[in-house]
C-alpha cells in the first residue's frame, strides 16, 4: 500500500481524531459546517452559479479523505445577491442557528468581507475566506480571521504594470467599476506606475453593469493610453470595451485581473462576437485546469466533476472562479485539520493561527510550486495571454512572488 | 375603528389607549419585548432587533405619507444621515474629549436633529410641488444624499465607498456590545418613538397635518400655515428616520453607502402601504410581513433546496416578486391595509353573535 | 475645443435614446394620468426580449441556420477580401445578422406589446376611478414584481447582442483634435428621432392620436363624445410598451443586457418632470439637455459625477418652475 499525501492525511485525521478524542469529546459536535453566501443571483450570478458545484465536490473530497479530525463537515451555501448586506444577514444567521458548529464561512463579495470585518470578535468570529482579493483583507493586524486564496488585487496590480515597464510601455489607462472591487487597487497602482516611470493618462470609473461604452472608449481614445488595465469586472462591460476599442481601430492593450480572466467568457465572447480578444493578457495567481500536466489535485477533480456535473458546463472544465474558492475552501480545511490535529478547540482564533502558519504547502497543482501563508494571503501569480484561435490562456511570464 | 367602545368621561376619552384592545396590545408587546432577550435565541433577536429600527423608520414615514398626505420616495436618506452621523460625531467627541459613557447621550439627539434639518432641506419642494413631482423630488435626494456619501472628497468622514466601522453604544459605562443589549435599546426607543408619534395626532399640529393631508388649500383657507407644517412634517419624520439610522450604526459594526438607497427607501413605504396608513399600528403590522416574509421565504426554501444552489438561486427573485406583489395586492384589494383587516375582526368579534362584519 | 465637441455630440446622441424612453412615460401619463414608476423595468424586459428574440431563439437547432448567421455566398467572399475590424467588415458583419436583428426587433415589440397591455388590464384597468396615489404606488411596486420576474426567466446573466446599426467607427478632425463616434451610435440616435417625430405627429394629427389628447384634456367629456376611454388606455400602455422595447434594444447593444438598465427609468422619469409631464417637446429638450450635462460631468468630473446629474438637474428646474420647462400648469378647484 503506498502512503500517498491524501491518504496519509485521512490516516492522520483519523490518528488524531482516536488520540485526542477523550478530550475533545465535550467540545466536538457530530458534524462541522462550512457556511457560505455567493451571488446566486444578481450582477455576478454567472460567476456565483459556477462557483457553487465547488461546495458539493468539496463536501465528498474532504469528507471522504477522513473529514476534520474525523468529523464530517457539511458545506451550507445560501444566496446573496451580491449585496454585502444581506450577506452579512446570512452569516449572522448562520451563527445564530448553527453556533459553535460553524467552524469557517465563505464569503461572497469585497464589500461583505469588509462590512464583516469589524463584527468578527469573541464568539461571533469565524476563520473566512472569500472571492474576495481585496488588499485590507490581507492584514492579519487588523483582520485576523480573514485570509486571501492568492495575491491581493494591489499585488496584481504591480505584477501587471512590472510586466508592461517590462515591455517597455510608457502610458497606462486605468478603468474600473464603481464599487469597492474596481476601487481596491487604484490609488496603490497610481503609486506604483509612478515608481515604474509609466504615466497614468486615465482614471475611469464605469458602472458595474450597463455602463455608457461608448463614451468610455472615446475617453480611451482620447487619452492615447498604450495599456489599459481593467478592474471590477466579472462576466460584463470589459468585453463590450474591449470590443468597442477593436471596433474603433484602437490599438491600446487590454489587461486584467482574476475575475477578468475566465475563459467562459472568453470563449463565448469570441463565439458571439468576433475574435477581438485575441491578445487580451492578464494576472492569474492559479493554472488553468486544462493545464493538469503536474497538477495532481486537478487530476482529482477531473475525475470528480466527470462524475458529479455530467451534462453541465463543469463536466470537463472547472473554471478560475471554482478553482478559486476550491483552493479558499482547502485552505481553510488545512488550517482546520492543523488546529484539530494539535487536539485544540476549533476556535476562530486558533484556526487562524494554524493558517498563518502554513508554509511551504504543496497543494497538488494549484500554484507553480510549494506555497505558504504569509501576511493572510498567497503572494503568487503569472501573466498570460489569451489566443482566441484556440480559445486558451497560455503563460507569457514566469511565475511572479510578491 | 372600534364599535361598542363606550367613555363615560372626557378623562377616558382623552386616554392614548383608549380601549381595552390597545391597552391588552400595547402592554402584552412592552411584556414580550422585556422577556426576549431574556428566553429569545440569537436567532429570534437579530431579527427582532431589524424590526425594531426598520419599524422606528416607518413610524416616521407615516407622518409624512400617512398623517400629511406628501408622498415621499426618499426616506432612505435620512436613516443614513442619522447612521453617518454616528461615527462621524464619536469622532469630534472623543477629541474634545468627552467620557465615552456619555457620548450615545449626546450622539443620538445630535444626529436626530441633524437628520431634522436635512429633512426640512428635502421637504422644501413640498411647497411648491405636489404628489408626483415632490415623490420624484424625494427620491432624486435620496440618489444625491449617497453620492455626497461616496463622494472621494468625503472619504475622511464618511469613508466613502468603503463605508466606516461605528462605535458600539456605551451608556454610562454599561457597554451594548452584544446584539442582545441592543436590543433592550431598540425596543425601549421603538416605544417611545410610537407613543410620541400617536400624542403627536391628539395635539394641535397632529390635526393640521391631517388636514393639510385631506385639502391643502382648503387647510391653508382655515388658518393652517402650509409652510410651517409641512416643514415640520418633514423634520418630525426625518428625525425618526435619524433615530432609526443612530441605532442601525451602533447595531452593526459597520455602515455602507449602499444600505440606503433607494431599495430602503421603497421597503419602508411597502412596509406602510401593507401595514395601513395614516394609522398608529400600521407600521407595527406592515414591519411584521416586510421583515418576516423573506425571513419565511428564506426558511422554506431551506427546506426544500436541503442545500441545492439552483433551488436556492430561485429564491431571492421570489422574494421580489413577492414584496411587489404585497404592494399591489393591498393597494387593490386592502387600500386600507392590514389595520383595517384586524379591526374588521375584532369588530366582529365585539358584536359576535348578534351581528357579522 | 476638439475635446467639448467630442462630448457634446456623445451627449447629445445619448439624449436622443433618453428621449425615446421618456415618450413612454409622457405617452401614459398623457392618457391616463398615471406616471409609470416602472418604466425602466419595462425597458430592461424589452433588452430582454431582444437578447431572447435575436440571440437565444436563433441559437436554437430547430431554427433555421440563416437565421443564426446569414451568409450567402457573395457575403462570404466580400468579407474575404474586407480586412478585420475595418468599416466595410463591420457592415459586412451586419449584413449577415441582419436576419436575427429583425427578427429580435419584432419579437421585442411584440412581447412588450403584449405585457404593456397585461398590465394595462389587470392592474391599471381596475383602478380606474381610485387615487392617482394608489394607481403610483402600484407602479412603483411592478418595479420589484418586474425585476424579480426577470430573476426567475433569465437566470444568469447575457452577454452581447447583434447592433441594429453597422457598428464602424466615424472619425474626424475638429480644431485639430480628433473626434470619434460609433456608426451605430449615430443610427440609434436617428431611429430615436424619427420614433419621437413620428409619435409627436401620430398623437397631433391621426384620429387615435385626437383621441387620447381629448381624454387627457377631460375623461368624462371624451366619453360622452363617444371615444372609448379604456381603449385609449390600453393604446397608450401598448404604445409605451412597443417604444421601450425598441429603446431597451438600443441600450442593450450599447450598454450589454443587464438588470441595472432598470434604473434608466428613474433618471428618465426625473427629465420627464424636468421637461414637464404632459410636453413631448420639453421633454425632448429636458432630455437633450441632460444628455449633454451627463457628458460634461464625464468629461469634466468622472463617471459618479454624471449618474447624479439628471437628479440634481430636476431638482433645480422644479424649484423654480414647479411644473417643468413647458409643462402645464395644474388648474385646482377647491
Amino acid at each position: 500500500m503506498t502512503l500517498n499525501r491524501r491518504s496519509f492525511l485521512a490516516r492522520s485525521a483519523a490518528a488524531s481524531a482516536v488520540l485526542a478524542a477523550p478530550t475533545l469529546l465535550k467540545a466536538q459536535p457530530a458534524e462541522y459546517v462550512f457556511g457560505a453566501s455567493l451571488p446566486l443571483t444578481g450582477p455576478f450570478a454567472t460567476a456565483g452559479q459556477l462557483v457553487a458545484p465547488a461546495f458539493a465536490m468539496a463536501q465528498r473530497l474532504i469528507n471522504e479523505e477522513g473529514g476534520i479530525g474525523g468529523v464530517p463537515i457539511r458545506f451550507v451555501t445560501e444566496d446573496s445577491g451580491y449585496i454585502p448586506q444581506n450577506a452579512l444577514a446570512n452569516y449572522q444567521r448562520a451563527l445564530a442557528t448553527e453556533g459553535d458548529a460553524l467552524v469557517a464561512y465563505f464569503g461572497d463579495s469585497t464589500g461583505f468581507m469588509k462590512l464583516v470585518a469589524p463584527e468578527l470578535k469573541g464568539d461571533q468570529a469565524r476563520l473566512m475566506g472569500s472571492t474576495s482579493f481585496a488588499s485590507e483583507l490581507a492584514n492579519p493586524e487588523v483582520n485576523p480571521y480573514q485570509y486571501l486564496a492568492g495575491p491581493s488585487y494591489e499585488d496584481q496590480f504591480d505584477i501587471l504594470l512590472q510586466n508592461i515597464a517590462n515591455q517597455g510601455g510608457s502610458t497606462v489607462a486605468f478603468i474600473f467599476s464603481n464599487t469597492e472591487f474596481g476601487r481596491d487597487p487604484i490609488e496603490h497602482g497610481k503609486k506604483r506606475a509612478e515608481e515604474l516611470g509609466l504615466k497614468v493618462v486615465l482614471e475611469e470609473s464605469t458602472k458595474p453593469q450597463g455602463a455608457d461604452i461608448p463614451t468610455h472608449v472615446t475617453k480611451l481614445a482620447q487619452s492615447g493610453a498604450e495599456y489599459c488595465l481593467l478592474q471590477g469586472y466579472v462576466t460584463g462591460v470589459w468585453p463590450q470595451l474591449i470590443g468597442g476599442a477593436r471596433q474603433f481601430g484602437l490599438p491600446t492593450k487590454f489587461m486584467g485581473t482574476f475575475w477578468g480572466m475566465e475563459k467562459i467568457i472568453a470563449d463565448r465572447v469570441t463565439e458571439q462576437a468576433g475574435p477581438f480578444l485575441d491578445g487580451y493578457q492578464g494576472v492569474m495567481p492559479y493554472r488553468y485546469f486544462y493545464d493538469r500536466a503536474d497538477a495532481p489535485r486537478y487530476e482529482t477533480f477531473a475525475a470528480l466533476s466527470k462524475e458529479m456535473f455530467v451534462g453541465t458546463p463543469l463536466e470537463n472544465y472547472m473554471p478560475t472562479w471554482t478553482i478559486q474558492t476550491m483552493c479558499a475552501i482547502e485552505i481553510a480545511v488545512r488550517a482546520l485539520r492543523d488546529t484539530a490535529e494539535k487536539g485544540l478547540e476549533l476556535t476562530a482564533d486558533n484556526t487562524a493561527e494554524s493558517l498563518n502558519a502554513i508554509s511551504d504547502w504543496d497543494m497538488g497543482g494549484y500554484f507553480g510550486g510549494p506555497v505558504s501563508v504569509e501576511g493572510g494571503k498567497i503572494g503568487t501569480g503569472r501573466v498570460y495571454t489569451y489566443g482566441a484561435e484556440n480559445g486558451l490562456f497560455t503563460p507569457s511570464s514566469d511565475w511572479f512572488n510578491v | 375603528m372600534i364599535n361598542g367602545n363606550l367613555k363615560a368621561t372626557y378623562a377616558a376619552d382623552e386616554q392614548v389607549l383608549n380601549n381595552a384592545y390597545k391597552r391588552a396590545f400595547v402592554y402584552g408587546m412592552a411584556l414580550l419585548c422585556a422577556a426576549l432577550p431574556f428566553v429569545a435565541n440569537d436567532y429570534i433577536i437579530l431579527v427582532a432587533a431589524q424590526m425594531g429600527i426598520i419599524l422606528i423608520a416607518v413610524v416616521g414615514v407615516n407622518v409624512v405619507i400617512g398623517y400629511t398626505g406628501l408622498l415621499s420616495l426618499g426616506h432612505a436618506a435620512f436613516i443614513a444621515i442619522g447612521a453617518y452621523s454616528i461615527p462621524i460625531l464619536h469622532t469630534l467627541f472623543a477629541s474634545l474629549g468627552v467620557p465615552e459613557g456619555i457620548m450615545p447621550f449626546l450622539a443620538i439627539p445630535l444626529a436626530v436633529a441633524i437628520s431634522a434639518l436635512v429633512g426640512i432641506v428635502v421637504g422644501l419642494p413640498s411647497l411648491r410641488v405636489k404628489g408626483l413631482y415632490l415623490a420624484v423630488a424625494t427620491l432624486s435626494a435620496n440618489f444625491i444624499v449617497i453620492f455626497l456619501i461616496e463622494l472621494d472628497a468625503m472619504a475622511p468622514y464618511t469613508g466613502g465607498f468603503n463605508g466606516i466601522n461605528t462605535p458600539e453604544a456605551n451608556l454610562l459605562g454599561w457597554q451594548l456590545d452584544t446584539q442582545r443589549e441592543m436590543f433592550a435599546l431598540i425596543a425601549a426607543l421603538a416605544f417611545v418613538t410610537i407613543l410620541g408619534v400617536q400624542n403627536l395626532f391628539r395635539t394641535r399640529v397632529g390635526r393640521a397635518f391631517i388636514a393639510i393631508r385631506e385639502r391643502d388649500y382648503s387647510a391653508e383657507v382655515l388658518g393652517i400655515s402650509l409652510l410651517r407644517y409641512k416643514l415640520l412634517s418633514f423634520a418630525i419624520s426625518a428625525a425618526c428616520c435619524g433615530l432609526a439610522g443612530a441605532l442601525f450604526a451602533y447595531f452593526y459594526a459597520r455602515i455602507l453607502p449602499e444600505q440606503f438607497e433607494l431599495v430602503l427607501s421603497l421597503q419602508l413605504v411597502a412596509a406602510l402601504i401593507v401595514g395601513g396608513m395614516g394609522r398608529t399600528m400600521g407600521p407595527v403590522f406592515g414591519v411584521i410581513i416586510v421583515v418576516m416574509v423573506p425571513e419565511l421565504l428564506k426558511y422554506s426554501f431551506g427546506i426544500i433546496a436541503g442545500g441545492s444552489a439552483d433551488v436556492a438561486a430561485l429564491r431571492a427573485p421570489v422574494q421580489e416578486i413577492v414584496f411587489g406583489a404585497l404592494i399591489i395586492i393591498f393597494l387593490m384589494f386592502e387600500p386600507l391595509g392590514i389595520t383595517q383587516i384586524v379591526d374588521r375582526g375584532f369588530r366582529s368579534l365585539n358584536r359576535w353573535p348578534f351581528a357579522r362584519g | 475645443m476638439g475635446q467639448f465637441v467630442q462630448f457634446t455630440l456623445n451627449g447629445l446622441l445619448a439624449g436622443t435614446i433618453y428621449a425615446l424612453i421618456a415618450v413612454g412615460i409622457v405617452s401614459v401619463y398623457k392618457a391616463t394620468r398615471v406616471v409609470n414608476f416602472a418604466h425602466g423595468y419595462m425597458i430592461m424586459f424589452g433588452a430582454y426580449f431582444y437578447y431572447t428574440f435575436a440571440v437565444l431563439l436563433p441559437g436554437l437547432e430547430l431554427m433555421p441556420s440563416w437565421l443564426a448567421k446569414w451568409e450567402p455566398d457573395w457575403l462570404i467572399a466580400a468579407r474575404e477580401n474586407a480586412p478585420m475590424f475595418s468599416p466595410m467588415g463591420a457592415v459586412l458583419d451586419w449584413v449577415s445578422n441582419l436576419p436575427r436583428i429583425i427578427f429580435g426587433i419584432t419579437g421585442a415589440v411584440i412581447a412588450c406589446a403584449i405585457l404593456g397591455r397585461m398590465i394595462e388590464r389587470m392592474l391599471m384597468r381596475p383602478m380606474i376611478g381610485q387615487s392617482s396615489f394608489a394607481m403610483i404606488m402600484i407602479t412603483v411596486g411592478l418595479i420589484s414584481v418586474l425585476s424579480g420576474a426577470k430573476g426567475l426567466i433569465w437566470t444568469a446573466d447575457a452577454a452581447f447582442v447583434p447592433h441594429i446599426a453597422p457598428n464602424a467607427p466615424v472619425r474626424f478632425e475638429l480644431f485639430g483634435n480628433p473626434v470619434f463616434l460609433f456608426g451605430a451610435d449615430l443610427a440609434n440616435a436617428a431611429i430615436a428621432v424619427i420614433l419621437f417625430t413620428a409619435i409627436v405627429l401620430w398623437v397631433r394629427y391621426s384620429k387615435g392620436g385626437v383621441a387620447i389628447r381629448a381624454t387627457a384634456e377631460d375623461q368624462q367629456t371624451a366619453y360622452s363624445m363617444g371615444i372609448s376611454v379604456p381603449a385609449v388606455f390600453g393604446r397608450a400602455w401598448v404604445l409605451a410598451a412597443a417604444t421601450g422595447a425598441i429603446a431597451g434594444a438600443i441600450l442593450a447593444t450599447r450598454n450589454g443586457v443587464s438588470p441595472s438598465l432598470g434604473l434608466f427609468g428613474f433618471s428618465v422619469l426625473a427629465i420627464v418632470l424636468m421637461g414637464g409631464l404632459d410636453s413631448y417637446v420639453g421633454v425632448f429638450i429636458a432630455a437633450l439637455m441632460v444628455g449633454f450635462l451627463e457628458a460634461m460631468a464625464q468629461w469634466q468630473l468622472g463617471g459618479e459625477w454624471a449618474e447624479v446629474v439628471p437628479y440634481i438637474a430636476v431638482l433645480i428646474v422644479i424649484l423654480i418652475r414647479p411644473h417643468g420647462l413647458l409643462g402645464q400648469k395644474e388648474v385646482e378647484r377647491i
